[in-house]
């Protein structure tokens, strides 16, 4: 699709500003190029910066801007990686963090109703007292609940506690045209027509702005106890997941690592893992008994698949400890290369949970053939796989080299018959893949975006809309040939 | 790459291996009072990105966002890459005030220290000078408090530490954070003039002159406390304080010195219950008087003081102890400011030393 840029020119600007008043706006040049960024690696400067309080404002900047064709970016902390919260075509991006009410906790109805910029872990820490939780993001202390819900976020619970999509019960939202609207339901059921609130689970806030989000919510485990095995490789690892999960036993957490992410977190945080092949880290959650049981049919699969390493821990601290190790593998791996940068690309494959040993054989295989660092982690229990990209940003070479790594690594996890993302979306820097992998259903999706967008201003140029390779917008000071910014 | 910040360049790999994560978002008091990401580390780190790429020019707005930094250094502790975003605006500060870049309030602490060597203008400072082994820096907060300064100096001796004071000069800390770099380093020159050194360990009464002694000395400097923790036996405590207390650790001290155990043993020692507080420690929050933020925008110190002091009193202790004299300062200020918002009584604020010269025989 051609881009054409949607900007907001001075009367429009005056026009918002009548909206929210002069202390809720921003067009000073710091403040778009701030606005410019996100998490991502890709950036462009809006025309300016709102923070709305209400959906009535918001509806009335969405009439405005289908009037003056100006494009509304919604974003929330500004977190996602691949560029969702970019302007690619300018216009006017809605900062929701100030929207930050926590409306009602219901413990008897199961649910909890809050505004969406609602940080993650701010609004766990609410529940909490209630003895309650929703599984946020590994970015769960930053992350808003509006941007979760927008991008299907999920975070290293999912394979027993499920992603954003399963706690939405319903939302406020405001459309594309400026109508404001309730879907979903204060239920835990609901068959009443079609489930709109799950549309716009993932839909990058191309859809609609969510203004209040009804989620249902988990108990808090009474216990947690964990379980870390060493393999001699990697595929007796991979294999031991795959018997975990057809035992069946769901643990709440099952990460998988390779030699290269053990030897990377023990040089960066002296936690002293065994070196090996292959390593997990199992947790199991729930009602003591159940962990005790749970634990102990891990620790007899791991055995069966000749674990030369077994600990197990009940002991809080030492789970923590472990978990912070493994949640500072991004930071870790820039330990290997710190001449490097570490880009988001490749980042959050899934395949089919027994394919994990092979996907991550597979990315080692293709590191190989570059100059560029891939090491490969991830949530095995899940099927997510995670790489980071490190490379010398100013040096073109290594850029051209990530791409073909880069399609390398995406053609195998669809030859696996993984997903080009399981968690963090598609936006600018995965649309070149996800064209391969939702071929037959690009149509569709675009029908819909038509459909409650017609003018196409909100959150423009994403997902099924850009056709360019990710080599465009980037935020490095890189020259790179025939990718200039796109506007 | 636009007009040439050489010394901002440098950095320039801190501010390319920020991963834009938003992790030190939550944790940055300033964000937490503006709202606007602009205001937040990650923000100032695009800012800075901005400035060495040429793609943002040093304007009003961004000059604001620079200065508008407590340096609490909590954003780098809390960051997963170690990313040394205060490192980063200071770089920038410098940057801008070569560029005449500064407010007329920082003007008048820089030239009251380089007119006067002292941070008030004080010309009438009382100096407690005295031969003695250790050589003590009192800094320029303490000694325009010449009473509760003169009881410190006997509650040291009283613990058999020999101070050798002698007529020092603003160590140059605050030229540092307002950016003014050639003025810091002739600062420092006078500095080592002024207070020469011999082998034996220096002691100081304030956490921010700690941290920059010991960059200018290039060795360990100790905090008071430090000293006097591992002096302070239970037979020299003479009058308890038993109170319910919370205590503040100050951001140079705990974040920059590492220094957190030793108060609280004190506190403990002379008979305090310590009620914490939700950020501590390493993870405490400025009392809203750093980084220069007291001289940038006062109303943004007093905002950030009283969400401090709020903290404070939701503990339900009696009272509220720190080891830095400008958060005294600023949460005494902010103990009034919660009052006139409550109703209730401020909550009393004390300097740990205070407490101890009460509790010591
Ligand atoms: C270090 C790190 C770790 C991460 N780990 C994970 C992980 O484990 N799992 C995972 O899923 N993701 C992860 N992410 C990605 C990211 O944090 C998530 O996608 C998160 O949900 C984004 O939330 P946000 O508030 O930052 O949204 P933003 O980045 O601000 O926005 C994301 C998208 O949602 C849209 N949006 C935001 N708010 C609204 C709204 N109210 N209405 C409509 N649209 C809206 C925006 O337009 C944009 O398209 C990680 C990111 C980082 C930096
Ligand atoms: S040093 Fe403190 S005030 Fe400054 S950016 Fe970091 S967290 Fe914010
Ligand atoms: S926590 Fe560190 S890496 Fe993350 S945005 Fe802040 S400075 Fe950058």
């Amino acid at each position: 699709m051609e881009l054409a840029e949607k900007r907001a020119g001075a009367d429009s600007i005056n026009a918002i500003r009548a909206i929210v008043g002069d202390e809720r706006i921003r067009t000073a040049k710091a403040d778009l190029y701030v606005y410019g960024f996100d998490a991502g690696m890709h950036c462009n400067i809006p025309d300016a910066v709102v923070r709305p309080r209400t959906a009535e404002e918001i509806s009335q900047i969405l009439k405005l801007a289908n009037e003056r064709n100006f494009a509304v970016v919604p974003r929330g902390a500004g977190t996602a990686l691949c560029g969702h919260a970019i302007p690619i075509a300018g216009g006017v991006v809605l900062d929701l963090q100030g929207m930050n009410r926590i409306k009602e906790i219901n413990p008897g109805d199961l649910l909890c109703v809050a505004e969406p910029g609602v940080v993650c872990d701010d609004l766990n820490a609410a529940l909490k007292k209630y003895r309650f939780f929703i599984p946020g993001p590994a970015s769960s202390e930053a992350a808003t609940i509006g941007g979760m819900a927008a991008t299907n976020a999920s975070g290293d619970k999912a394979l027993k506690y499920g992603a954003m999509r399963d706690y939405v019960l319903g939302m406020q939202a405001v459309m594309p045209t400026g109508e404001i609207v309730r879907f979903g339901t204060r239920t835990l059921k609901n068959a009443s027509g079609y489930q709109m609130e799950k549309l716009f689970i993932g839909m990058e806030g191309t859809l609609g702005i969510i203004t209040e989000i009804t989620l249902k919510m988990a108990p808090l485990p009474e216990k947690t106890a964990a379980c870390i095995a060493a393999f001699k490789e990697l595929v007796e690892a991979g294999q031991t997941v795959s018997d975990i999960i057809a035992a069946p036993i769901f643990p709440a957490q099952l990460e998988i690592m390779s030699d290269i992410c053990v030897k990377a977190v023990n040089k960066a945080t002296g936690l002293g893992l065994p070196e090996c092949g292959g390593f997990l880290l199992i947790a199991c959650d729930g009602h003591p008994e159940q962990v005790k049981d749970e634990i102990r049919k891990v620790k007899e699969i791991c055995e069966k698949n000749k674990a030369f390493f077994l600990d197990f821990t009940e002991d809080p601290k030492r789970i923590e400890e472990l978990w912070k190790g493994r949640k500072q593998m991004l930071a870790s791996l820039s330990v290997l290369k710190p001449e490097f940068s570490t880009i988001m690309l490749a980042d959050d494959m899934a395949v089919p949970i027994s394919k994990v040993p092979d996907a991550v054989k597979g990315f080692l295989e293709i590191q190989d053939k570059y100059d560029i660092y891939i090491p490969p982690y991830g949530h095995a229990g899940d099927g997510n796989l995670h790489t980071k990209v490190l490379l010398d940003t100013e040096n073109p070479d290594h850029w051209h080299q990530a791409e073909k790594a880069v399609r390398e690594i995406y053609d195998l996890v669809l030859r696996l018959g993984g997903t080009v993302t399981g968690e963090h979306g598609v936006a600018i820097s995965k649309a070149e893949y996800f064209f391969i992998e939702r071929a037959d259903s690009i149509p569709f999706m675009r029908a819909i975006k038509r459909a409650l967008d017609p003018n196409n201003i909100l959150n423009p140029y994403k997902i099924f809309d850009w056709d360019k390779s990710f080599l465009h917008n980037l935020r490095y000071p890189v020259q790179l040939a025939g990718k200039e910014k796109a506007n | 790459m636009g007009e040439k910040y050489s010394d901002l360049e440098k950095l320039k790999n801190e501010t390319l291996n920020c991963t834009m994560c938003g992790f030190c978002k939550n944790v940055c008091p300033v964000f937490l009072d503006v709202g606007w990401d602009t205001g937040s580390p990650r923000g100032r780190m695009t800012m800075a990105y901005g400035l060495i790429t040429g793609e943002l020019e040093p304007d009003d707005d961004l000059v604001n966002r620079i200065f508008q930094c407590t340096q609490c250094r909590d954003c780098w502790r809390r960051c997963p890459g170690k990313t040394k975003c205060p490192d980063v605006v200071l770089a920038a500060r410098r940057e801008l005030v070569r560029r005449g870049k500064t407010s007329a309030s920082q003007m008048a602490v820089m030239q009251n220290i380089r007119n006067t060597g002292n941070i008030f203008a004080d010309l009438e400072v009382e100096f407690p000078i005295q031969e003695g082994d250790a050589p003590l820096f009192i800094g320029c907060q303490h000694l325009s408090r010449t009473n509760s300064t003169k009881k410190n100096i006997r509650l040291l001796q009283s613990l058999g530490v020999s101070p050798r004071i002698v007529r020092e000069v603003c160590c140059g800390f605050p030229l540092e954070v307002m950016g003014f770099e050639e003025e810091r380093e002739k600062q420092v020159e006078k500095l080592k003039e002024a207070f020469p050194v011999n082998d034996n360990t220096i002691l100081t009464f304030c956490p921010g002159c700690k941290v920059h002694l010991e960059k200018i000395f290039g060795r360990e400097v100790r905090h008071v406390l430090q000293e006097i923790n591992e002096r302070l036996a239970p037979d020299k405590i003479a009058k308890p304080v038993n109170a319910k207390i919370t205590y503040h650790d100050p951001c140079d001290l705990s974040r920059g010195a590492k220094t957190t155990k030793e108060p609280r043993e004190i506190l403990k020692k002379i008979g305090c219950e310590i009620i914490e507080m939700k950020h501590v420690k390493e993870s405490s929050r400025c009392c809203g008087g750093g980084g220069g933020i007291l001289t940038w925008d006062a109303a943004m110190s007093d905002r950030l003081g009283l969400a401090r002091m709020e903290e404070a009193i939701a503990t339900g202790a009696e009272m509220l102890v720190t080891a830095c004299p400008t958060c005294e300062q600023s949460l005494k200020k902010a103990a009034r400011a919660a009052a006139d918002k409550s109703g209730a009584k401020p909550m009393p604020v004390y300097h740990i030393m205070d407490l101890l010269f009460r509790a010591v025989r």
